[in-house]
């Protein structure tokens, strides 16, 4: 990516903290995402990341600060406007979320029949479209119980392009999949980005996917933001929280199993 | 203890205030909804049409069948005493028409249909699908709940017709069959007493109890928290939440129609 900084962002969080029942999910992050990139949030589980990222898809409100989609504030306009602005986004669920009650073409079919005034033949049309961009052909009447986890991630991915969004929001999009599944994944969230000019979000902790994927990375830990970075920023990072994420350390200053640790040193293991 | 109660009143209220703006939301999508081009689809209104109404049809039949043979011996013993046999059939008539056979499918209604929308919502809730909804910017409440709302609502007074007519039907075999009444006095006498009001205050009960089952499994179904068990929670909370709706309103209501007549 070439000086990003130069674009006018995208997405942008300003000073935003959101509190669950006492705890302070998200402490005053920000951060600013640019047209066209891929940008990852990583982090251990209960690091936030995932609530960044619904605070962005307008599910979440803040408690405190702004959340500004091209340069429009989502949580202090109409409901209307709201629903403009997500009509142009597309999000991948972590466990796909497709309706279990419609077949794939039907999951596929929902958001075109609902925001795009479109001829039935066209619709069908654009299904097929997304399902060979994804490498599901044929799979149109099945029901998502009837295919495996990587083809309902994948259908997702198709439901999530379906209007042609300017933002995907990817939750934990390659958790749960075999490596093969996994990078076939990650391949197509990079040529959405490259062909397509979509704006990629993606939450995850998987770190081959990381390195595949990125523009940026922001490594999230308790709610803050650590570093943002370059693939190759992060990998030579003199930060201890990101060396030890990005390996795999049990010890260090990510210190989220230190009791267990403790304990299983007492008794002698 | 005081605390403990007005922690209680404060979470039932909240309950209640939920309930009720789930039911502004869905009339805004049921009236308002259309003009806006989004009216709910056809096909789904008549999938829970079929789901709630028609595949309950056995359930209610033989409840209300049952309901219509018990009330019938019952009142000949006590009628058997008075002479007065042939009341048998007027009473059933009006106690089933007002008042039992909406309830009773009431409350067939809410054990089978209002805990499967409960389980259902809830465990589309906790896969994230409502949330997709959401993200879609597809409201839930228009897209999940107005169709089962239109369901409950039509289909609710049909059951009722039907529990009347089989209910009367079981009470007529009682007295034809061991109280030795002519049947054709009996139907003459079961429709001497019956006004047409028995008949339409039955419907209106009916429909009532429709919408009650329809916010109650609807709300606690999409407020569906954590896995498994929180369905299952759900579910529960829907049934005995609309039990107890179901009896208070039938109290309301009748007592609206009792005191209004004097």
């Amino acid at each position: 990516m070439s000086q990003p900084q130069a674009k006018e962002p995208i997405i942008s969080l300003r000073n935003v903290s959101k509190t669950f029942q006492g705890k302070k999910v998200i402490d005053n992050l920000s951060l600013d995402i640019f047209p066209g990139e891929t940008f990852i949030i990583m982090g251990c589980s209960g690091s936030g990341k995932s609530t960044t990222l619904r605070l962005m898809n307008g599910t979440i409100e803040p408690d405190e600060g702004k959340v500004l989609i091209k340069n429009k504030d989502i949580y202090n306009i109409s409901e209307e406007e709201l629903n403009e602005i997500k009509k142009r986004f597309g999000m991948l669920f972590q466990y796909s979320a497709l309706l279990d009650s419609l077949t794939v073409e039907e999951n596929i079919a929902l958001p075109l029949q609902e925001h795009a005034k479109l001829a039935e033949e066209i619709v069908n049309i654009i299904i097929k479209m997304k399902l060979s961009l994804v490498g599901l052909r044929g799979y149109e009447k099945y029901y998502p119980s009837q295919i495996s986890g990587g083809m309902r991630k994948r259908v997702g991915l198709a439901r999530a392009i379906a209007l042609d969004p300017d933002i995907v929001f990817y939750d934990e999009p390659t958790s749960g999949l075999d490596p093969v599944v996994g990078g076939v994944i990650d391949k197509l969230i990079k040529d959405l980005s490259s062909k397509l000019l979509i704006t990629s979000v993606v939450v995850t902790h998987d770190m081959q996917s990381v390195f595949a994927i990125a523009d940026r990375i922001a490594m999230v830990h308790k709610g803050q933001i650590i570093e943002i970075g370059t693939p190759d920023q992060i990998r030579n990072s003199k930060n201890p929280f990101i060396q030890q994420f990005i390996n795999g350390r049990p010890e260090g200053p990510i210190d989220f199993f230190k009791e267990d640790i403790g304990v299983i040193g007492d008794f002698g293991l | 203890m005081v605390s403990h109660i007005g922690k209680v009143v404060i979470e039932y209220l909240g309950w209640l205030r939920g309930v009720l703006s789930l039911f502004l939301n869905v009339l805004y999508w049921l009236f308002f909804g259309s003009f806006k081009g989004k009216a709910a689809q056809r096909k789904g209104i008549f999938q829970q049409m079929v789901f709630v109404g028609l595949r309950s049809v056995v359930l209610v039949f033989f409840v209300d069948f049952f309901t219509g043979i018990v009330l019938a011996m019952q009142t000949a013993y006590q009628l058997e005493k008075m002479g007065a046999v042939i009341y048998v059939a007027s009473l059933v008539a009006i106690s089933l028409c007002r008042e039992l056979s909406p309830v009773l499918t009431g409350l067939v209604v809410a054990g089978r249909a209002g805990s499967a929308i409960a389980a259902e919502l809830g465990s589309m809730k906790v896969t994230e699908q409502v949330e997709a909804l959401d993200t879609m910017s597809i409201s839930p409440t228009r897209y999940l709940c107005v169709s089962r709302f239109l369901a409950l609502l039509v289909m609710m007074p049909c059951l009722v017709i039907l529990g009347n007519i089989s209910g009367i039907f079981g009470g007529f075999l009682v007295g034809t069959g061991s109280l030795n009444i002519n049947p054709d006095l009996y139907m003459q006498t079961t429709f001497k007493h019956l006004a047409l009001k028995d008949i339409y205050i039955g419907l209106l009960k009916a429909g009532v109890f429709g919408v009650i089952i329809a916010l109650i499994s609807c709300y606690e179904g999409l407020n569906t928290k954590g896995g498994a068990e929180g369905v299952g929670r759900a579910t529960t909370r829907s049934v005995v939440a609309s039990f107890i709706s179901i009896i208070l309103a039938d109290c309301i209501i009748t007592a609206i129609f009792y005191f209004s007549k004097t």
